[in-house]
């Protein structure tokens, strides 16, 4: 464990933003935090940055203990969504700051800024102002700057989020490569879940101030432990166990030993198949084109639908189909409602 | 950085950080300040207002002030000044703001730049300059041939009214900045009236603005010092009975009195503006659309009328003293001469150049220590950062004149070693930047509270200590208000009266003080001449403040060679 977060708590009053939780980082892993807004995952950022104090619980980096070092001694690197360049100061100036607290010599900060802007693509920027440059530019200006301390942790709060779509893509697909390359310890906030299935070596899924899962961006997808993980990583039809084991019992094999309420089955969408069938249970309600595939709704015997099928659309509004189902693509997933019998 | 990374584990461990040692020192300094040079003389003034002739405790003064027929007729006198001036300056203040932002003429840059014109002056210089036009021997009364009696309570509201107009419009008119375009667009498409649109739109939204304004003015007129001694005559204020029973007959307790009875409107006014500034805040709309007026006779025109007019006499009152300044032998001789610049009492124009060093220091020493404290408070917890907001935020609520009668019986009492400093040009900077510590501190908490945190936390993880963020990256930040409140505080040095009047001393005289002198000793041209030149040195510094600030709005736009 390279950086590791130990039992922390944090509270606003009464208003509890993190409660108990533990995180860990691998040397040279790209770790994602996700989670809906409020969910306590950017109070988790600032409390590794030590940009906030601590209630209870650890921050360690190694075996250092973390918490009564203040912010400007720890040696990260952090990114915020609002860029945050120092208005006053040119391009290349912002950069090499942090090497200039350090009281690095002049002439090795000016190649290690030229370098960095060779890095982030924007060498004819140095001289111009934070004011003088866009979003994106300003963003990847902002990247350098953290990284120019060779920091021991790059921190990343929702990055891309100020960012419109097409640079979006184009920085994260950079941001990944960087730290691939480098191989800085890196956690990125975000509430986009196909970002963090795009970057992160690990997701870890908060909700009210709790993680809820942590694994890779397959285990979270396709073996996601409760309903809120399923609902937030993408599209998923979520049917209760009385309905499946009246309609589809041969799914049940898979389901953990259990109360009927504290388990729903969680299927993905392209993984159900149609065929077109005038005696099958179900019925096609509307078809949505998406380009590489299209997006069925169904009226079902388990209720409504949703089905992914590649290429174009060949089913019509009305027409009766059959499902077919394997037991191994659904997942039976934690009902976050359901509370254990004491 | 592997050196950073040694560095920190190194600093391991509980000790005293010092980033919070340094927030401390930032907030305690100004703090001592406070202490010393505020609440101090305060807590003397109230004390000596309870002190009794035989040196006991006991509201004998109270009583003896209460009984005395002169103190009723200063405070009706005040109070009458007060409602009139306040009736007849939020009026025209509407009219000239509701002119600029909702009507559309030509020639508005006139009426922006003449309003502020009595700001730039010792508040006494309208008072001459009506007198000039309309006394004994004045250009209206000479040319119409008839006396009027300008001396005495419509001298006065005149006077009072064109030095508080400046503020009401720029109260009102930034209510009136706030009004959302769209709101009209929506009540004309559903078929309202402009004059209906006034009375359900504008009116109850710069309500709140209106009654501040009302306060402000109230507060202004009540405690101007330099109007009432100069062409107030035989209609005596509170302020001018203040000066009567410290300066004339050396009266200290009974001024103390006096002090303290101005301090109560003042202070209640005070409350009641901060109450209603906070429920204003709370209605801003953000990303408002502005509203650019189309023109439309029947309202433009009059409208119109009326600020020029307006305009029209504030510059005939101070442009006839400048003109006076030059004028041979007032009023028979017209011909113009430079004679009146040569002051003949005694010291000359030693007082402008100390005042000038006195103001530098003021604004030098006073921003600095704003910019520590606001730096201060942002690291500091809640209830105590509240705390010290409440208190900076105080001095507004004092009278100048109390202020100046507060330091007096402070400083020079032999008791405390603060007696060095009485009689010093150094007090007198330190009396006029506390009497101004409150705009000037907004001023800059503004400016503070628009610096975003992301700024300095990005600046604290690349290892930046606070007083190194504050020297690089909060300082260029908020530089714009600082040179706002520099230029505030020297402005306001230069021209102020009510708060040194009662510290200057023979060998020590400041401009504003000079200029009434010189009036009262029959030196009216002089007066005039000298008013004249403090003007030249406010405006030339007015000047350089926009210069200033078009330089640093300019500066990051431009990249660096090299």
């Amino acid at each position: 464990m390279y950086l590791t977060v130990k039992n922390v708590t944090k509270r606003y009053g009464t208003f509890t933003a993190l409660d108990d939780v533990s995180i860990s980082i691998e040397q040279g892993e790209f770790v994602c935090l996700l989670g809906p807004s409020g969910c306590g995952k950017t109070t988790l950022l600032r409390l590794i940055a030590g940009l906030t104090d601590i209630d209870e619980g650890q921050v360690l980096l190694e075996d250092e203990v973390l918490s009564d070092v203040p912010a400007r001694n720890r040696g990260f690197g952090i990114v915020f969504q609002s860029y945050s360049l120092f208005p006053s100061m040119t391009v290349a100036e912002n950069i090499g700051y942090g090497l200039k607290i350090r009281n690095v010599p002049a002439a090795q900060i000016n190649a290690r800024v030229a370098e960095l802007l060779e890095i982030v693509k924007l060498p004819h920027l140095a001289n111009k102002f934070p004011g003088q440059l866009s979003g994106g530019q300003q963003q990847r200006i902002a990247l350098a700057r953290a990284i120019a301390v060779d920091p021991r942790v790059l921190l990343l709060d929702e990055p891309l989020s100020a960012l419109d779509a097409k640079v979006r893509s184009s920085l994260r697909d950079e941001i990944r490569q960087l730290q691939r390359t480098l191989q800085i310890p890196t956690l990125m906030v975000t509430h986009d879940q196909e970002e963090a299935l795009a970057l992160a070596d690990k997701i870890i899924c908060m909700n009210h101030g709790v993680v809820v899962q942590a694994g890779t961006p397959e285990d979270l997808y396709y073996r996601p432990a409760t309903r809120f993980v399923a609902d937030f990583m993408g599209v998923s039809n979520l049917i209760p166990t009385e309905m499946v084991r009246r309609e589809m019992p041969a799914l049940l094999s898979q389901r953990p030993d259990a109360p009927d309420a504290q388990f729903d089955a969680c299927i993905r969408p392209e993984k159900i198949q149609i065929n077109a069938d005038p005696r099958g249970s179900a019925t096609i309600r509307s078809a949505g084109f998406l380009g590489n595939l299209t997006r069925y709704k169904l009226d079902s015997v388990f209720g409504e639908m949703m089905v992914e099928v590649h290429g174009p659309q060949r089913l019509t509004e009305g027409q009766k189909v059959s499902l077919q189902i394997s037991p191994s693509d659904c997942t039976w997933v934690v009902n976050d409602s359901y509370e254990v019998p004491q | 950085m592997t050196a950073a990374s040694t560095n920190a584990t190194a600093k391991r461990g509980m000790r005293l950080d010092s980033d919070k040692v340094l927030a401390a020192a930032c907030v305690a300094i100004p703090l001592i300040g406070l202490t010393l040079f505020f609440l101090y003389p305060m807590a003397t003034v109230f004390l000596r207002s309870i002190t009794t002739a035989d040196g006991s405790y006991g509201f004998a003064n109270y009583t003896e002030v209460l009984a005395s027929k002169g103190f009723w007729r200063a405070t009706q006198n005040s109070m009458a000044m007060g409602v009139a001036t306040t009736i007849v300056s939020v009026f025209l203040g509407f009219i000239i703001a509701h002119g600029l932002h909702r009507c559309a003429f030509r020639g508005k840059w006139m009426i922006r730049g003449v309003i502020v014109l009595p700001l730039l002056a010792p508040s006494l210089v309208q008072a001459l300059g009506l007198i000039f036009l309309l006394g004994r021997n004045g250009l209206v009364s000479r040319a119409i041939g008839t006396e009027v009696d300008i001396y005495g309570f419509w001298g006065l509201l005149i006077a009072n009214t064109l030095y508080a107009l400046p503020q009401a419009v720029m109260i009102i008119g930034a209510s009136l900045v706030l009004l959302d375009a769209r709101t009209y667009e929506a009540a004309e498409v559903m078929g309202a009236k402009p004059s209906r649109q006034f009375r359900d739109l504008t009116l109850p939204a710069i309500f709140f603005a209106l009654l501040n304004s009302a306060f402000v003015v109230f507060i202004i007129t009540i405690t101007d010092f330099g109007n009432a001694a100069v062409i107030g005559g035989d209609y005596s204020v509170l302020a001018t009975e203040i000066y009567t029973q410290v300066i004339g007959l050396r009266n200290f307790n009974m001024g103390a009195v006096v002090g303290i009875m101005l301090l109560l409107p003042t202070v209640i006014s005070y409350v009641i503006e901060r109450q209603s500034m906070k429920r204003q805040q709370g209605r801003h709309a953000t990303n408002v659309q502005r509203f650019v007026p189309s023109f439309y006779a029947k309202r433009d025109i009059p409208m119109a009328a009326a600020c020029f007019a307006v305009v029209a006499m504030i510059l005939a009152v101070i442009g006839v003293v400048i003109y006076a300044s030059f004028v041979k032998l007032w009023p028979y001789n017209q011909s113009l001469t430079f004679k009146h610049f040569d002051i003949t009492l005694a010291g000359g124009y030693d007082s402008l150049w100390i005042t000038i060093a006195i103001s530098l220091g003021a604004a030098a020493g006073g921003t600095f220590l704003i910019f520590l404290m606001a730096l201060g408070l942002r690291r500091l917890s809640g209830g105590i950062s509240q705390m010290v907001q409440v208190l900076a935020a105080m001095p507004a609520a004092v009278p100048g004149i109390v202020l100046g009668l507060a330091y007096i019986l402070t400083f020079n009492s032999t008791s405390t070693p603060l007696y060095l400093l009485y009689g010093t040009a150094a007090l007198i900077g330190i009396i006029n930047f506390y009497h101004y510590h409150t705009q000037a501190f907004l001023t800059v908490m503004t400016g503070f509270r628009q610096f975003p945190m992301a700024l300095e936390e990005a600046a604290t993880t690349l290892g930046a200590g606070l007083g190194r963020t504050a020297v690089n990256v909060i300082a260029p930040f908020v530089a714009p208000m600082l040179v706002a409140v520099f230029f505030f505080l020297f402005m306001r040095s230069m021209v102020t009266l009510s708060a040194v009047v009662f510290l200057t001393t023979a060998k020590l005289d400041v401009a504003a003080v000079t200029i009434m002198r010189l009036d009262d000793a029959g030196l009216t041209s002089q007066a005039a001449a000298f008013s004249t030149c403090v003007m030249a040195v406010v405006c030339l510094a007015l000047g350089g403040m926009k210069l200033a600030i078009i330089l640093m709005t300019w500066a990051p736009q431009t990249s660096k060679e090299g």
